[in-house]
Formats: C-alpha cells, sequence, structure tokens
C-alpha cells in the first residue's frame, strides 16, 4: 500500500476501536494480528488500524473483563495469544453498538438534514 | 481490580507473535524476507510506545504518582510553613491529649493485668435488686470465705485484706515501717505467681495459731535484705513478732495488693476475694455454685439489711473489679478528649478550606493543563493524610509528656495498674485517630474542590466567597458549643473541689505536723504498754522547742475514720442503736488540733482505765441523737457518760456514700480507757498519728519527733510526716486529678476555638482588603470597617455559646454524682464561662481588624 493510499484512509474516532474489537470477536476467538486484519478487511480497508495501538487496547479490555486470553497456536502454527468474548463484553457489545448507531444517526440528521425530510 | 499482573515479557512475545504473523502474510503477497518484516514493523507503528502504555496501565504507576503526590505535597507544605506549622501544632495538641487520656483508659479498661489467663481469673459481685439496688464487690466475712473455699469446686479461690496496712518491721538494727498485704493460702496460686524462691502459704497458715511466715517481695528484698540469698527459713522481726521467711518474690511480680511483705490472714472483718475458674469449669457453673453454697450461711446479713430484696451473687473479671470505681472518669474524660478532636478538626478544616480556595488558580491551571478532578483531589487527600500523619507522630511525643506529667499528678498507688504504657494499642489508637482527624478535616475542602470553575478561576481574582465563609462560621459555631460545654463542666468540677477544700474544718490546721505508726504489734497488746507510749512519747514531743502541744489520735481530720454501733442508754432515746465514728484520742487532741469545745469539758488526764468511762462527742452527734438538746451528762452504751461537745471536723466518710468529705456523727474516747481485748484488733486497721502543733517552722521538727519516739521506744518507725495540708490534698486527690485534666483539656479547647476565631477574622481581613479600601475611600470610617468585619466572628461566638449552653443543659446532669456543694445549674459557673468566651471572642476577633487601619486606600485603588 502507498502513502497517498494511508493518507485517505479514516483514523479511527476515540472509542470505537474497544468497539471494532469487540464487534470482531464475536465470531470467536482470535488473536491480535488476526484482529487488526478483520477490521481492516470489514471496513473495505477504509480503516487505518496502527497495529500498536491496537495491543494497549487489548489489554484494557482484558483487564475489564470483557475479554479474555489464552497462549496457543495459529493456523499457520505459529505461537499467538487468543482473545475470546465473554459474557461481559457480550453486554458491553450490544450497548456500544446501541450508542454508537444513535451517535451516527444524530450526526447523520446534522450533517444531511434533508435526507430526513 | 488487579488481578494477577501480566509480565511485560509476555506483552513483549505477544508483539513479536504480531509482527511474524503480519510479516508472513506480506511475504504470501510476494514481499521479500526482508521487505515483509519492515513493512509489518510500519504497520505496527512505535513498539516502544505500545510497551509504555502496557506499563501504565499496569499498578506500579499507581505508586509512582503517590510518591509524586508525596513530594509534591511536601513541597507545597514546605513553601507554607505557616500553615503547617499551626496544622501541625493543632493536631499535635489534640491528638495528643486523645493519646494521653487513651493510654490511662487502656491501661484501665483494655489492657489485660499482668497474670497468666486473665479473662480465668474473677471476683466476686453482690447484686441487689428491689427498692435500692446495687451492685458492688462483694465484701466476705469468715463464713463466706469457708463456704466459697470448701464449696466451689469450679472456682479456685483466695482472699486478701482489701488493702494493705503499716506494719513494723524490724532486722538487725534496721526498723522500717512497710506496707503489709494480708492474704490466704492459694492467693498467689490464683495470680499464677510462683515465688523466686521458697514457697507460697498453704493451709496449714491459714489456721489459727498457725506458723508465722511471710512472702517477701522482690523490691523489699533487695532494699532492705541486700538480696540476702540465704533469707529462707531466717526469722525476721514484724510486729515485735518473729516471722519466717518461706518466699521472695520474682522480680517484676505485682499483685491487687502491692505490698511489700505477704503475712497469712489472720480473723479479719472484711476480706476480698480473687478467683480463678478451673480446667473445664465455665463461670455459670460457678456462679450457681456460689449462690448454692452461700444460701447455706447463718447469718445473711444482706437480707437483713435490704428487706424484700432479691439478692444474687456473680462473678466478674478481676480487671473489671480493681477498676471498676475509676471507669466512669476514665470514660468521660476520653469524651472531652474526643471533643477536643473535633474542634481542632473544626478548626483545620476552616484552615485548609481557605488554603484550597487560595489555591484556586493553581487548581485552575491545571485542570487546564489536563490534570483529572479525581487527580487533583487525590493531591488535597495526600497533603492531609501527610500533615495528620505528622502532626500524630508529634502527637504521640505530646502524648507521652502529658502522660508523665499526669502521672507526677497522682498520689501512689492511685491507679490500680502497675503502669500506664504506650503500647501497641496505643499507637494503633493514635493512627487511627489521625487518619481520622485528616478525613474530617479534609472532606469539606475536598468537596469544595469539585466546584472549582475553570474559566472564572482563572481569569478573577477575587477569591471565591459567601458560600464557603458561611461553612466557616457554622464550623467555628460548632466547636465554640463544645468549648462551653467543656469550660462549664471543668467549672463545676472546680466549684465542687473549692466547695470540699474550704469546708469549715472545724480545727486549726495551721501548723501541725502529723507522722504515723504501727502498733500493730505485739509489744503494744499490752494497754499498760500502750498508755506509757502515747504519754511518754507526746511528753518528750512538747519538749522540743518551739511546739506548743503534742497528741495522738487513732485517725485526724480528713481521713477515713473506725465505724462502729452505739446504744444510747438513758431518756427518751434510751435503746436506740445506730452507727457513729469512733476515735481514740490522748487528752491533748483536742487543743492541739485547736478544736472549739462547744459544752462541757474536753478529755483529761483524769479519764483513766479504772474510772468512770466518759466520751467527748461533736455536734453532728449531737443534732442525730438528741435532736440538737446538750448531750452533756448523757448515757450511752449503758454506762459511757458524754462530758462533752466538740466542732464538727470533716472526714472522709465511711457512714454514708456520698461526698469524699463531710462532718458524720463522731465520739471521741480516752486512749486509755480503749478496751483492751480490741486493741490489737484496731490497730491491724488504723495506725493511729502522731500531731505536734507548732508556734513557726521548727528546724528538724520531723527529726526531733523521731528522735521523740525514739525515746520511749527506739524500735517504733514513723511512716512519713504529713501536714493537715496533706492529708487533705492526699482524700481529695480523684478530685484534684478531674479539675487539673478537664481543666487542661477546657483551656486546649477555648485555645483552640480562639485560634479558629482569629483565622477566619484575619482571613475575611485579607480577602476583603480590596473591598475595605474602596469603602474607606467612600467614606467609611476605620471603626465601621473594624465592626463590619468582626461582626462574622463574633456572630459565630454567640451562636456557638448559645448552642453549647443548650447542650449544657442536657449534657451536664450526668455529673450530678461528682458534684458537691454546687448544682448542676449553677449561675456563677455559666456567667464565668459566658463571660470567659465573650473576652476571648472579643480579643480574637479585634486583634486581626486592626489590621484594617493599616489599609491604605489610595494603594488598594492602585492596584486595581
Amino acid at each position: 500500500m502507498s502513502t497517498q493510499e494511508a493518507k485517505e484512509r479514516l483514523d479511527l474516532l476515540q472509542g470505537t476501536l474497544d468497539l471494532l474489537i469487540l464487534r470482531t470477536l464475536i465470531f470467536g476467538s482470535q488473536h491480535g494480528q488476526g484482529i487488526a486484519r478483520a477490521i481492516q478487511l470489514t471496513s473495505d480497508e477504509e480503516f487505518l488500524v496502527e497495529h500498536g495501538a491496537l495491543y494497549p487496547a487489548l489489554q484494557r479490555l482484558e483487564e475489564r473483563g470483557s475479554i479474555s486470553a489464552k497462549w496457543g497456536i495459529s493456523s499457520n502454527h505459529r505461537k499467538a495469544r487468543f482473545y475470546t468474548l465473554t459474557a461481559a463484553g457480550r453486554k458491553q457489545l450490544v450497548k456500544e453498538t446501541a450508542r454508537w448507531k444513535r451517535l451516527a444517526a444524530a450526526i447523520g440528521r446534522i450533517l444531511d438534514p434533508a435526507k430526513e425530510d | 481490580m488487579f488481578r494477577r499482573k501480566r509480565k511485560a515479557s509476555d506483552f513483549s512475545a505477544e508483539i513479536e507473535a504480531h509482527i511474524q504473523h503480519e510479516s508472513e502474510r506480506l511475504r504470501e503477497q510476494g514481499l521479500s524476507e526482508e521487505d515483509a518484516r519492515a513493512a509489518a514493523r510500519r504497520a505496527f507503528g512505535n513498539i516502544m510506545r505500545a510497551e509504555e502504555r502496557f506499563y501504565e496501565s499496569s499498578r506500579q504507576l499507581w505508586w509512582d504518582h503517590l510518591l509524586q503526590d508525596l513530594r509534591f505535597g511536601l513541597r507545597m507544605l514546605g513553601r507554607n510553613p505557616g500553615f503547617t506549622f499551626t496544622v501541625i501544632l493543632t493536631l499535635a495538641l489534640s491528638i495528643g491529649a486523645n493519646t494521653a487520656i487513651f493510654s490511662v483508659v487502656n491501661a484501665l479498661i483494655l489492657k489485660s493485668p499482668p497474670y497468666s489467663h486473665p479473662e480465668r481469673m474473677g471476683t466476686i459481685y453482690t447484686q441487689i435488686t428491689g427498692a435500692v439496688a446495687s451492685d458492688e464487690r462483694h465484701k466476705l466475712n469468715g463464713e463466706q470465705w469457708e463456704l466459697l473455699r470448701d464449696n466451689v469446686p469450679s472456682l479456685l479461690s483466695a482472699v486478701s485484706s482489701p488493702s494493705t496496712s503499716g506494719i513494723n518491721l524490724q532486722a538487725n538494727s534496721h526498723v522500717e515501717y512497710v506496707h503489709g498485704g494480708r492474704i490466704s493460702a492459694h492467693y498467689f496460686d490464683v495470680l499464677a505467681v510462683q515465688p523466686m524462691t521458697g514457697r507460697n502459704f498453704s493451709e496449714d497458715e491459714d489456721r489459727p495459731h498457725g506458723p508465722k511466715s511471710t512472702i517477701l517481695s522482690y523490691r523489699l528484698w533487695r532494699n532492705t535484705f541486700s538480696s540476702n540469698a540465704n533469707i529462707l527459713g531466717q526469722p525476721i522481726l514484724l510486729k515485735g513478732e518473729p516471722f519466717t521467711v518461706i518466699g521472695v518474690l520474682p522480680e517484676g511480680a505485682t499483685t491487687p495488693l502491692n505490698a511489700d511483705l505477704y503475712t497469712a490472714l489472720q480473723p479479719s472483718r472484711e476480706v476480698e476475694s480473687i478467683t480463678r475458674l478451673r480446667d473445664g469449669a465455665t463461670w455459670q457453673q460457678a456462679n450457681a455454685e456460689i449462690n448454692r453454697a452461700w444460701s447455706l450461711r447463718a447469718h445473711r446479713y444482706e437480707l437483713k439489711d435490704h428487706p424484700g430484696a432479691q439478692v444474687t451473687y456473680h462473678s466478674v473479671q478481676l480487671q473489671k473489679g480493681q477498676t471498676d470505681s475509676l471507669r466512669p472518669q476514665a470514660l468521660a474524660l476520653m469524651l472531652a478528649a474526643g471533643f477536643i478532636l473535633l474542634i481542632a478538626s473544626a478548626n483545620l478544616a476552616g484552615l485548609t478550606l481557605v488554603r484550597m480556595l487560595r489555591r484556586t488558580s493553581e487548581v485552575a491551571t491545571r485542570m487546564a493543563l489536563g490534570a483529572s478532578r479525581w487527580q487533583i483531589q487525590k493531591q488535597f487527600w495526600v497533603e492531609n493524610l501527610l500533615l495528620a500523619l505528622v502532626g500524630g507522630a508529634v502527637g504521640i511525643g505530646v502524648g507521652f509528656l502529658a502522660l508523665r506529667c499526669f502521672l507526677l499528678l497522682l498520689p501512689e498507688h492511685f491507679l490500680p495498674v502497675t503502669g500506664v504504657p504506650l503500647d501497641g494499642r496505643v499507637m494503633g489508637f493514635t493512627l487511627a485517630v489521625s487518619l481520622f482527624t485528616s478525613i474530617l478535616f479534609g472532606m469539606l475542602p475536598a468537596l469544595a474542590a469539585r466546584n472549582v470553575d475553570l474559566r472564572s478561576s482563572m481569569t478573577s481574582r477575587a477569591v471565591a466567597g459567601g458560600g464557603s465563609q458561611r461553612l466557616r462560621q457554622g464550623l467555628i459555631a460548632g466547636e465554640v458549643a463544645l468549648t462551653v460545654v467543656l469550660l462549664a463542666a471543668s467549672g463545676l468540677l472546680i466549684r465542687t473541689l473549692v466547695h470540699l477544700e474550704t469546708l469549715p474544718p472545724g480545727f486549726n490546721s495551721n501548723g501541725v505536723m502529723t507522722a504515723k505508726a504501727s502498733l500493730d504489734d505485739r509489744r503494744f497488746y499490752d494497754p499498760e504498754v500502750f498508755r506509757k507510749l502515747l504519754d511518754e512519747s507526746t511528753a518528750a514531743m512538747r519538749q522540743i522547742p518551739g511546739v506548743q502541744n503534742a497528741a495522738v489520735g487513732m485517725s485526724l481530720p480528713y481521713e477515713r475514720t473506725l465505724n462502729d454501733g452505739v446504744i444510747l442508754s438513758d431518756g427518751r432515746e434510751a435503746g436506740q442503736q445506730d452507727q457513729t465514728d469512733v476515735v481514740y484520742v490522748t487528752p491533748g487532741y483536742f487543743g492541739t488540733l485547736q478544736m472549739p469545745l462547744s459544752a462541757g469539758r474536753v478529755l483529761s488526764e483524769g479519764d483513766g482505765p479504772d474510772r468512770q468511762h466518759v466520751v467527748v462527742v461533736n455536734e453532728a452527734f449531737a443534732r442525730k441523737f438528741y435532736g440538737g438538746t446538750s448531750p452533756v451528762g448523757r448515757y450511752i452504751n449503758k454506762d459511757t457518760l458524754i462530758v462533752g461537745e466538740v466542732a464538727d471536723v470533716s472526714v472522709s466518710s465511711g457512714l454514708y456514700e456520698g461526698a469524699p468529705l463531710m462532718s458524720e456523727q463522731t465520739m471521741y474516747i480516752p486512749a486509755a480507757q480503749v478496751d483492751p481485748q480490741s486493741l490489737a484488733l484496731l490497730h491491724v486497721w488504723f495506725q493511729p498519728s502522731w500531731i505536734v502543733r507548732a508556734a513557726g517552722p521548727v528546724d528538724g521538727l520531723t527529726a526531733q519527733m523521731q528522735r521523740a519516739l525514739a525515746s520511749v521506744d527506739p524500735n517504733l518507725p514513723f511512716s512519713g510526716f504529713y501536714s493537715m495540708r496533706d492529708l487533705l490534698a492526699k482524700t481529695l486527690a480523684t478530685q484534684r486529678v478531674e479539675v487539673a485534666l478537664l481543666s487542661a483539656m477546657a483551656a486546649l479547647a477555648l485555645l483552640l476555638s480562639a485560634v479558629g476565631i482569629f483565622a477566619l477574622v484575619s482571613n475575611m481581613v485579607a480577602q476583603r482588603t480590596r473591598e475595605i479600601g474602596i469603602r474607606m475611600a467612600l467614606g467609611s470610617t476605620v471603626r465601621q470597617a473594624m465592626v463590619q468585619i468582626g461582626r462574622c466572628g463574633a456572630g459565630a461566638s454567640v451562636l456557638g455559646l448559645v448552642l453549647g449552653l443548650t447542650l449544657c443543659v442536657g449534657a451536664l446532669r450526668v455529673m450530678r454524682s461528682v458534684l458537691y456543694g454546687v448544682g448542676v445549674y449553677d449561675a456563677p459557673t455559666i456567667v464565668t464561662v459566658i463571660l470567659t468566651l465573650a473576652s476571648v471572642t472579643l480579643i480574637a476577633t479585634a486583634v486581626p481588624t486592626l489590621r484594617i487601619a493599616r489599609i491604605d486606600p489610595a494603594k488598594t485603588l492602585r492596584d486595581e
């Protein structure tokens, strides 16, 4: 990917990374690199996830009890730390998703009022 | 919140795994090994930053921040030495007072006595319910003791005399007046004290006319017998008779009696019990056994004394039994100390509030730079905690000094404990008090900090006003209210002490010197020898140059007297029986003490043993038994003639519950006519006093008195010499201690309140300098400005006074039992409290307002 491409990608809004991580894990446990990849792929490469920012976020979520982690072996036979959504994480995801949808809708109305009418 | 911590190495391993996965993916897309790895790293971003953030999320940081806050706090406190000094001084004084009082409470109530398994040790109480309810330590007679010993298998029991008595010890040429305790067999077994050498008393010694043996305390053995290792089996002369030393107690061993030496219990009227629960037994069993055993008694005098009442006996922990009488006082003092703490906290809350408001712009700046409210709050709490801990540490020092002074104030053996240590529990208490105070005084400012408005505080110079001012005034009113209660309480105690000390003494206490000697001595059981000793020794003392008169009395004014029954034998009152104080005296007693004679004659040399038995009674006796008509010429106890009536003197009451000093019906009998059979027994309980009256100071009077006594009996030592003032002080020791402690605390409270008011007003002046300057520029006088500012301090004080007086109405009622000669609602006390507070308030508000006079309106306006 070129630098030009990277510049046009969207920076993540503060707080949305947690939401994306939780959303990604809903399909099963995954390791860090897999999560980063999944976020990029599912957002059609629109988001720029700095991989380094991912890990402190994972750590934070783990400390809060939203996800749990365990070392395991990845599909290409390498050691990796796998993250799984906990029950608390599932609840958080539902809540955050709803919140996010309301926020997005509200911002949408402001930016494009004509569309509402 | 903190689960098992994840290691940094684990985090790094995860990052490494990520880079590998990512570069592998890129390689699969066709990049070279090297390019793939570089691209993966690029996509990752700053690895170090990720690791830093991981570290920050772990808890070491919490500690780092605390240290940082501490350093910053220290710097802030150092930059403001006046504030820091005031706070630490306030804390040190209030925490010191609490530490000192608590250590006494600890020693009296909380600390276990120094015996093994103290929780299994007890004493017996009598509980009487009915018209006159009571629950007091039981005094046993011989019959009860035998029943307790033989019929209560759950307990190992022993008895002792209630207190020690003075006896003469003679070893070679050395004579000494020592304090002997009389104890039964097993006394030391109950205490679980084994002699260092030798043995304890056995049942043999308990029998009447059993072997005469003694056990020495370590101190006596070391001081008087020079630690003689061969002392066991040696005879020593006690009470004029040889006693065999059978044991020496180990160093540091204490007993409830705390005597110099111990002898076996002889028949005695009243003894006190100590008990130890035997293994496997329970207190319930023991109590049931005691009640069963004592119901077998022939004479149940309690039932006779309290008709219709329910009398039961129960065991009470020895600790409680020993300290029961001092508990209410100790707890009251603890309450007073708590007041001091509240007052100090109110002051400090005011001070820190002001400091907090002064720092508003600092807070605002820090918040603008990104500090969270929690970080700011934490900073303040850390500073408060720091202050409280330093204050607490200094407070321990202050408490230690205060405690030393307090213990010096106490007469010997006043507290029934061996020492008042500053032990771990006291330290823990002090720490808890410090933390508690820091929360108490930190809470308000912290709450106030929550409402700092960023923009307005950074731009305006004005410091937040109205609300906090009212809050501070409220705090001052609260502390003044508590101060009023303390002042009033100590005022009432002072009035009580003054009342007791200025009771009409009924004799002339100036110029009298007294000394006790023990006549519980085989040599003086013979009435002939006894009379000769009194006659010749008083005659010898009268020969001392400067001495006007000399006499002997079994007890002196202010002291406890013998109580005995009396039967009125003639006239309307014939057959009436009652109790009276009895004192044997030599004929010179009334002259030496200068007791005024109100009717008849005093005793004379002519009232010898074989003559008409006569007594002199006091006015209280005449009032009580003869309705105030002259008792002279009446007969009592069949054939004893009342020949005179003298003024009442104050004695330490034995007949009635009540004041520590009062006048009771008393009869004075000639020493020469004391019943020879009771002479020995009387002298077990009472050590008579020799009294001399001198016109002025006499050089070496005490040595000359001792020589005069020695000229009659070279082996009779005096116990020590006391003026009548000394005896009065000894009798009123409890009252004096109460007054000293409560007054000290009331004074401290007053000082703290004054500081509080002063700080409030001077802060007002500082805050409103600009406003005052403008007002003065507009024509206000200095005086108007002073009144206007001073009003806030005075207002708070007046509110506190009203509040405090209202509190007094309820609170002071509990003091009724310790007040004598003064009512709970005592006008002079209340007026004094109001005047004291008014003048202190006036000074504390006036001094800071004086600064207003120095405000230069021109300068303030220029500053605008």
